[in-house]
């Protein structure tokens, strides 16, 4: 398993579904129901600031496990993706081993 | 489709929730919600604030708790299963939701309250301390409170997450959470029962995720249990999700980083409709049941529309509540009793006023009221505590608005005759105010809590429990928690608490920037990241509360189902406390008492007694306090015969008491000794009662932040004319000159102006400053007042002062009630000072140090007689003194003429209060005295080893040394901490009238002599170390070298100097206060005594950016500055600029005000333009005017003024 910050695209549903996933120039269609959940930050180590008003996103990200094609034809493989609440930019987080077997 | 959230805990569950009840129902009702529950951690702290919130956002509410659940402990060798006194050891099993049903004539709330009371019953006050079960409830409380017998169910118990049925659920243990259900079912029925699902959403499989909720709908499914889904909310929003991460760890007393029990994740706050059907969908879908999600919300509806509650009709709101007439002896109508107690109090008190018309007039009105209020038994229940308290033998006195009702006073609940000082009942009470009036009884506060028992006695323990009150962060525990959950050092986090000087938390940020004190922790900020996350948490907690704890004098008293309407715990008395604070009582119709404690009446009480003590009879106090006798040499009628004085019967003309009050040496005296409020009484110069109400009513924050005093002074002073907007406003005015100081007067302008009538005046001034109604108020104000001829220039003048002062204004009958000790504090300074100053040192009322008011003494000429084995007591006495008087001289502080003279009588320090003894030595020292020599004090009076060497080191056995001619208190010294200690065991004591053989003192016959006596300066450290007062010399008397060497000058000379002069001056700091001010800044006032009096010094903010963090940090002060005048006997210092006296490489070079390179100082800002004053000016105005005294100058006000409810 590997792990990452890079950038993604991800487009969505009108449901704010995750339906296909665009990285390394290559397309990715999500192939099961994608699987969400929200995951705890140590955000104390790792912002410099926790000010009132601030908003959501500071203590839990959004994540979501997709399992994709690449262009919905290539074998399964399993991606782990966050967004941003504030921004609403999604990064890859991980991506499990077949991907990197295949790699 | 909306959605109602069930499981709610808000910010007054400790510790735990994030945000105000307010915001929640906010919240809720702003995404369509028609109903929120409150269910707080551990009881209904925040249940008041928010049936309040519902009400306001049109919201039905329901109330609930979150609960402990307790059952047996399992046994292991640490833990036993049967406590000590053989109950089986209880032990938390999880938490649960109890929901109480609504519309149920109140079934359900009382139900509730029951059972929280039954949670912390057995419970210790005092947190994490040993031997008390853990809050919470046994299966068995609950089935019990569950059902009522006419209403049926009445509570149901949600088993959510936390419940034995969530956790076995969560440890894939189906068979056991289906277990754990079916006993829940077994013991309560099913109709109180239901399973309380909760998706935080987290990591699959975790706790507070989906599966986990499935896991439990699985149960539910198995025993045929409707599920329903709530959030288990802490905070309104996602923003609190790292405020409850804070809190979690400060109640886990543990570092975010160490923290086992997190939330796992920020997704428990109050979720849309829509979010909220959104999980129940993602529910049903994982658990592949389409048709659940419907089935969900509708149970959760459902029982929602069960607990939907009346606030009125179940809780109680709004109708008042008192004891049952039959409690207080009253068999006829409360009316009538009310109204022929009454005419006895007119008999007792003001017969020759029986007859007046203005009396009578006033007691119709007042008798009227009360009747049509149904308020009669309310009145004669406080005529009954305040009769109670007298019975046993306490000073007591009302304080506040009460002092305004003439049936106060003569139920002798009030010592204000309003009718003397024009006080309005209607400021009080009027048929436009329906809440139960504030009666608040101030009391010794020594005899406080035996009071409270005696209350609990009469009334019966159903009718009375104490009220509490919420503890929230301020800026030092916000700092310390917020650095606790950062994991920063305890040292660190010390320094920087310390510095922090009283101001909220969320101002912490600007206070970085404008404090010079905090500049070193600024300067850090920018170096280490973490201090900018502190700074962010420390706001978060702000004023969030902490904990709750015993208010410090409410007492709450109803009929016997006081404890069905609000539940209790135990308080750190041992008396159960109701976990509603003073917000809580007006909406729930509960008669609260404020029985407030007042050390100055514990002090004036012990200078009474020490009077009748030392002087033994009538005669012997009258001449000794110079009072004066009627026709015949008779007694004056305030004195018994005894000796003893009736305080309350002193007449309020005494001169010589207003001439004290006048040179401003009031020091230790009720509200007027701070270093304001005795440059305030030196300017308003007193005369009569009445101005001291004034001076009192003007030292409030509001009067001195908008400048009402200048004007009130020059007019008084005959500086300006009086001015009066018109003359029909003259007769409310005149007694203040035509500046507007009491709300009475406000009253009397309403009346004037419209009138409205005086009651319907008191509703306006209540609306003043009230954003969406003062423009009401306003209309209807110009509207009459046209009507009825007024010019607008008046109509619009008289609006700007109402606007003004409506909304701080004082309550005159406040000031009256304080007036009273104030004048009573005084007298006894001025007639018995030695009694006087032994009362203040033996209850230390006052805001000094005891050292300075030994240092008073001193400028009293009263011999302070040091602590002697055999004459000193468990309390400071009056002591004749013994031998040759010193020569007479007359003392600096004033004594009324022909009392006796200084120094006749001396204070002996007493045996208390000294470091490392105990109160068991020193009772046992008393009954042990008289001492013989060394060795029977050895023998007898069971003084420790450190004890005997504490008390040699500080002369209390000089007089036995003396007798035996042998040795000083150095050989003595020397031999104690040599011989090991050989106390005699207990059955080889001498037995109570055993005399032991006279032996001479064999220990002290053989002492080895020749130590070097101790200097007088170690002598006095001695004395600072182990009783905190520097008794044989003034501590500054050892740093006259270095003093001399820089040029100060002594607090007492100061007087003598022109106005602006350049001076030093050093001391001892005694009082430091940061008051609020016109304008906004800063300003801090030290308070120095040298010895030979006291430098009140005032820091402006250049002052404080010169001085830094040694403002609030030093003991021992040198101080650059220039005088300032403040009145005929008034000066004080601006200061420039402040040293460390310690420190000496720091300090000015010595001629430093002599050097010629040096830049000279002149008043910065002080100096405006010099004001135009007629010709026509009285004696004291000329002479103000003439030595240019400064009048325009800030005066200042405690920050720990008390807090009125004035509203």
């Amino acid at each position: 398993m590997g792990l990452f910050t890079q950038s993604v695209d991800v487009e969505c549903s009108t449901a704010g579904l995750p339906l296909r996933l665009r990285w390394q120039g290559r397309e990715y269609r999500v192939a099961a129901d994608p699987v969400r959940w929200f995951e705890r930050r140590r955000w104390w180590a790792e912002e410099v600031r926790a000010e009132r008003g601030r908003g959501p996103g500071l203590v839990d990200h959004e994540i979501w496990r997709l399992q994709v094609r690449l262009a919905g034809r290539g074998p399964l493989l399993t991606f782990e993706v966050s967004r941003d609440v504030e921004t609403g930019r999604w990064r890859l987080i991980r991506i499990h081993d077949a991907l990197l077997e295949s790699a | 489709m909306s959605f109602i959230h069930l499981n709610v805990a808000s910010a007054f569950s400790a510790h735990y929730g994030a945000s105000w009840p307010q915001d929640l129902a906010h919240r809720a009702a702003a995404e369509g919600a028609d109903a929120l529950a409150a269910t707080e951690r551990d009881g209904l702290y925040g249940a008041v604030k928010h049936l309040k919130a519902c009400r306001e956002t049109g919201l039905d509410p329901i109330l609930g708790v979150n609960l402990a659940v307790l059952g047996p402990a399992a046994n292991t060798a640490r833990h036993p299963v049967h406590a000590p006194r053989g109950r089986p050891r209880l032990q938390v099993q999880g938490r649960v939701i109890v929901l109480a049903r609504g519309n149920c004539s109140g079934a359900g709330y009382r139900a509730l309250c029951r059972l929280v009371s039954l949670a912390h019953e057995g419970t210790s006050a005092h947190r994490g301390a040993a031997g008390g079960k853990p809050v919470g409830v046994t299966h068995a409380d609950l089935a019990t409170c569950a059902v009522d017998p006419e209403e049926g169910t009445v509570l149901t118990v949600l088993l959510g997450p936390d419940s034995d049925v969530g956790q076995a659920a969560l440890g894939r243990d189906p068979s056991r959470a289906r277990s754990a259900l079916g006993r829940w079912l077994a013991r309560l029925g099913r109709a109180a029962v239901r399973v309380e699902l909760v998706t935080h959403l987290n990591t699959p499989g975790e706790r507070l995720s989906s599966a986990h909720a499935i896991r439990m709908l699985r149960a539910a499914q198995a025993l045929d249990v409707p599920a329903v889904l709530t959030n288990a909310v802490r905070y309104a929003d996602p923003d609190g999700a790292a405020t409850a991460d804070v809190l979690d760890s400060a109640r886990a007393l543990s570092s975010l980083e160490t923290l086992t029990d997190l939330q796992p994740n920020g997704q428990g706050w109050l979720k849309s409709p829509g979010r909220m059907q959104a999980l129940a969908r993602e529910i049903a879908r994982e658990a592949g049941e389409g048709a659940l999600a419907a089935e969900l919300l509708r149970a959760t509806g459902a029982l929602a529309d069960w607990a939907r509650m009346d606030p009125v009709s179940d809780a109680g709101w709004g109708i008042p509540v008192v004891p049952e007439a039959s409690v207080i002896g009253i068999t006829g109508r409360p009316d009538a009793e009310l109204a022929a107690r009454c005419e006895a109090g007119i008999t007792r008190l003001l017969p020759r006023d029986a007859g007046s018309r203005a009396l009578r007039d006033r007691l119709a009105l007042e008798l009227g009221t009360i009747t049509d209020l149904g308020f009669s038994t309310y009145f004669l229940t406080v005529a009954e505590v305040s009769a109670m308290i007298a019975d046993m033998g306490v000073r007591n006195a009302a304080r506040g608005s009460g002092a305004s009702s003439l049936v106060n006073f003569l139920l002798g609940i009030s010592q204000v005759n309003p009718l003397a000082h024009d006080l309005l009942f209607e400021r009080f009470l009027s048929r436009d105010r329906t809440t139960l009036p504030d009666i608040d009884i101030d009391v010794e506060s020594a005899e406080r809590h035996r009071v409270y028992e005696h209350i609990f006695e009469r009334f019966g323990s159903q009718r009375v429990t104490l009220m509490s009150m919420q503890n929230g962060y301020r800026a030092r525990g916000a700092v310390r928690d917020a650095g606790q959950a950062l994991g920063m050092e305890d040292g660190d986090l010390d320094v920087i608490a310390k510095q922090l000087w009283r101001f909220s938390a969320s101002n912490f940020r600007e206070a970085l920037e404008e404090k010079p004190e905090l500049r070193p922790f600024a300067e850090r900020m920018g170096a280490e990241r973490q201090l900018d996350l502190l700074v962010d948490l420390t706001e978060r907690l702000d004023r969030l509360p902490r904990h709750i704890s015993m208010h410090p004098c409410g007492v709450i008293l109803g009929d016997n189902t006081l404890l069905d309407r609000t539940p209790v715990q135990p308080s750190g008395l041992g008396l159960p406390m109701s976990q509603f604070d003073k917000h809580d009582m007006d909406p729930m119709g509960m008669l609260k008492l404020d029985v407030l404690g007042v050390r100055m009446q514990s002090a004036m009480a012990y200078a009474v007694s020490e009077v009748v003590r030392i002087h033994g009879d009538g005669e012997a106090v009258a001449t000794a306090g110079a009072h004066p006798r009627g026709p015949g040499g008779a007694l004056p009628e305030f004195l018994d015969a005894d000796g003893a004085i009736a305080l309350e019967r002193v007449p309020l003309d005494d001169e010589p008491t207003y001439e004290l009050i006048r040179t401003t040496d009031t020091l230790g005296c009720f509200q007027i000794e701070s270093p304001g409020q005795r440059e305030l009484i030196g300017k308003l110069a007193p005369r009569e009662f009445n101005d001291l109400i004034i001076d009192i009513s003007l030292f409030r924050p509001g009067p001195m932040q908008s400048n009402m005093v200048k004007p009130y002074l020059e007019n008084r002073h005959g500086f300006a004319p009086e001015n009066y907007p018109h003359s029909d406003l003259k007769p409310a005015l005149a007694e203040t000159h035509g500046v507007t100081v009491f709300h009475e007067q406000v009253l009397r302008i309403f009346d004037v102006m419209t009138g409205c009538g005086l009651a319907k005046a008191d509703v306006y001034r209540r609306l003043l400053g009230n954003e969406q109604a003062e423009p009401r108020v306003e209309e209807l104000y110009r509207a009459r007042a046209m009507e009825r001829g007024y010019p607008l220039g008046v109509i619009d003048e008289v609006w700007k002062t109402l606007k003004a002062f409506g909304s701080f204004g004082f309550c005159k009958a406040h000031g009256a009630a304080f007036a009273v000790p104030t004048y009573q504090s005084a007298w006894l300074k001025a007639h018995h000072p030695e009694a006087f100053l032994a009362g203040i040192w033996e209850h230390d009322p006052g805001m000094y140090p005891k050292r300075l008011l030994v240092a008073e003494a001193r400028r009293m000429g009263i011999p302070i007689l040091p602590l002697d084995i055999n004459r000193s007591d468990a309390s400071y006495r009056v002591e004749r003194a013994q031998g040759l008087l010193p020569p007479a001289t007359v003392p600096p502080v004033y004594r009324a003429p022909g009392t006796s003279r200084a120094g006749r009588l001396g204070i002996r320090l007493s045996l208390s209060g000294i470091h490392g003894v105990s109160g068991t030595e020193v009772k046992r020292v008393v009954a042990g005295q008289p001492y013989d020599s060394l060795d029977d004090v050895r023998d007898r009076s069971g003084l420790s080893r450190s004890s005997l060497r504490t008390f040699a080191a500080l002369g209390a056995f000089d007089s036995l040394q003396q007798a035996a001619g042998r040795g000083n208190r150095a050989d003595l010294m020397v031999h104690l901490a040599g011989r090991p200690t050989k106390t005699l065991a207990q059955r080889h004591r001498p037995i109570t009238g055993q005399l032991p053989l006279p032996l001479g003192d064999v220990e002290l016959g053989g002492l080895a002599v020749g130590a070097a006596e101790p200097s007088l300066e170690e002598t006095v450290r001695t004395e600072l170390d182990l009783m905190a007062v520097d008794v044989s010399g003034h501590l500054m008397s050892s740093h006259a070298p270095l003093l001399s060497k820089l040029g100060t000058t002594p607090a007492q000379d100061l007087l003598g100097l022109r106005n602006g002069t350049e001076v030093l001056v050093a001391g001892v700091r005694v009082a430091t206060q940061t008051p609020p001010m016109r304008g906004g800044r800063r300003v801090v006032f030290i308070s120095l005594d040298d010895g030979t009096g006291c430098v009140d010094c005032t820091f402006f903010h250049e002052a404080q950016q010169n001085s830094g963090p040694l403002l609030f940090a030093t003991r021992l002060l040198l101080v650059h500055g220039l005088t300032r005048r403040t009145g005929p006997r008034g000066i004080s210092l601006q200061a420039l600029q402040a040293w460390d006296l310690a420190d000496q490489d720091s300090l000015p070079a010595p001629g430093h005000l002599s050097n010629p390179d040096r830049v000279k100082e002149t008043f910065t800002g002080l100096r405006g333009k010099s004001d135009k004053h007629d010709g026509g000016a009285q004696p004291l105005a000329r002479r103000m005017e003439a030595e240019d005294l400064d009048h325009r100058g800030p005066g200042s006000v405690p920050e720990d003024w008390p807090e009125f409810d004035v509203g």
